[in-house]
């Protein structure tokens, strides 16, 4: 699974699908900061991921 | 992996047809499809609208537009719910503060927006304002960032506003937005603007304010954007850091995820502030800024003060 962070880096992940929630949860990102898109369709976050699978994490830019 | 199948527990689809979530909503906790999510944040749009009686026939609305994406979902939002009303129209106005590897993409993408929904754009500048703009005004300040364009961004807005023929002028204000200022004015001990009235006031002196997004939350408006090929990938305001909301984001998105209803109990609290508080008893009569003849409840007006103390 290839994770794209809202810096644009990268992170790799292998093993049993997991859910977004965790997922932000091991990076340290606040779910109410971001949206997030597997292989480009918005997901909520109890949605799971995994395998060949590309999560985008966009973060919620405020300030207007 | 399959969309109908990846997502936890019986939560596979929409709660409303077949199709696969795209958003979990919370009070109650259901989760959307695309289209029924578009479908739910229009509908609260324009309850709000409804209830509060923000817009009314022949009304001009000027809409207070950055290109970003709480402004973007308010100009979608208010021109598709348009026909619905009668003799009002629309214009959007682009307050350029000057914000250098900011600003620049904002108004482009402001642009682009306007031009595809067809609806009058009008761009003003701090420069034109008050002959600097935000960077320059603010070197050795910069910890005054936000209250300093706060003030200059809503002359900016007023004046655009008047100019256009505006009868009210609309912000995209969402439900975090709302929670966190009354947190914020909490915080500072600032009870005359923490019951200062959330709805379109009728004073005579200003354009009305109205927030039609203000029961909408900061994601559901990101969500909504995003599943329409709409959500503005925008850089974030570098000023954003030294702001006390900030701070107060965090810890209210951190309170939100641990205790959903939070932000909504903080504003209801607010407005049950707001019905038994004596306004009157508050807050300082309206009187005309000495310098400039606008409205303000001190010898000189906050945009006055501020220019005074620039030196300018």
């Amino acid at each position: 699974m290839k994770i794209i962070l809202p810096d644009k880096t990268i992170q790799e992940k292998t093993g049993d699908p997991v859910s977004i929630s965790r997922i932000l949860d091991q990076i340290g990102i606040h779910p109410a900061e971001v949206i997030v898109s597997r292989n480009g369709i918005l997901v909520p976050e109890d949605a799971v991921a995994g395998g060949d699978d590309e999560i985008r994490i966009i973060r919620i830019a405020h300030g207007g | 992996m399959t969309q109908g199948d990846s997502v936890a527990g019986n939560a596979g689809r929409c709660l409303l047809c077949s199709e696969p979530p795209v958003i979990r909503m919370n009070n109650p906790d259901r989760h959307l499809c695309a289209a029924h999510l578009v479908a739910e944040i229009e509908e609260r749009a324009a309850r709000t609208i409804r209830e509060r009686e923000l817009i009314k026939p022949h009304d001009r609305i000027a809409v207070a537009f950055s290109g970003g994406k709480d402004s973007t979902a308010l100009l979608v939002i208010l021109s598709r719910l348009l026909p619905a009303w009668e003799d009002v129209s629309l214009v959007a106005i682009t307050v350029d503060e000057g914000i250098a590897g900011y600003r620049d993409d904002t108004i482009r993408a402001a642009e682009e927006v306007t031009k595809k929904l067809r609806i009058d754009h009008i761009c003003v500048s701090f420069k034109d304002l008050i002959g600097d703009d935000l960077d320059t005004l603010l070197v050795g300040r910069e910890t005054q960032a936000c209250s300093v364009c706060g003030i200059l961004r809503r002359k900016a807005l007023s004046v655009a506003a008047h100019n256009a023929g505006a009868t009210k002028i609309a912000t995209g204000h969402n439900l975090d937005d709302e929670a966190q200022s009354v947190l914020m004015n909490t915080l500072r001990g600032d009870l005359p603007r923490l019951v200062r009235t959330s709805d379109a006031d009728s004073s005579d002196c200003f354009i009305p304010r109205i927030k039609p997004l203000a029961d909408i939350s900061e994601k559901e408006i990101a969500a909504y954007l995003f599943v329409q090929d709409l959500f503005p990938f925008l850089p974030e305001c570098p000023y954003t850091r030294y702001a006390l909301r900030a701070e107060v984001r965090t810890m209210l998105s951190a309170m939100e995820q641990k205790h959903p209803g939070t932000m909504r109990n903080l504003i209801k609290s607010k407005k049950t502030i707001e019905k038994y508080a004596d306004r009157g008893a508050m807050s300082e009569p309206l009187r005309r800024c000495q310098e400039c003849g606008d409205p303000c409840s001190r010898e000189l007006c906050q945009v006055c003060m501020l220019v005074k103390s620039l030196g300018k």
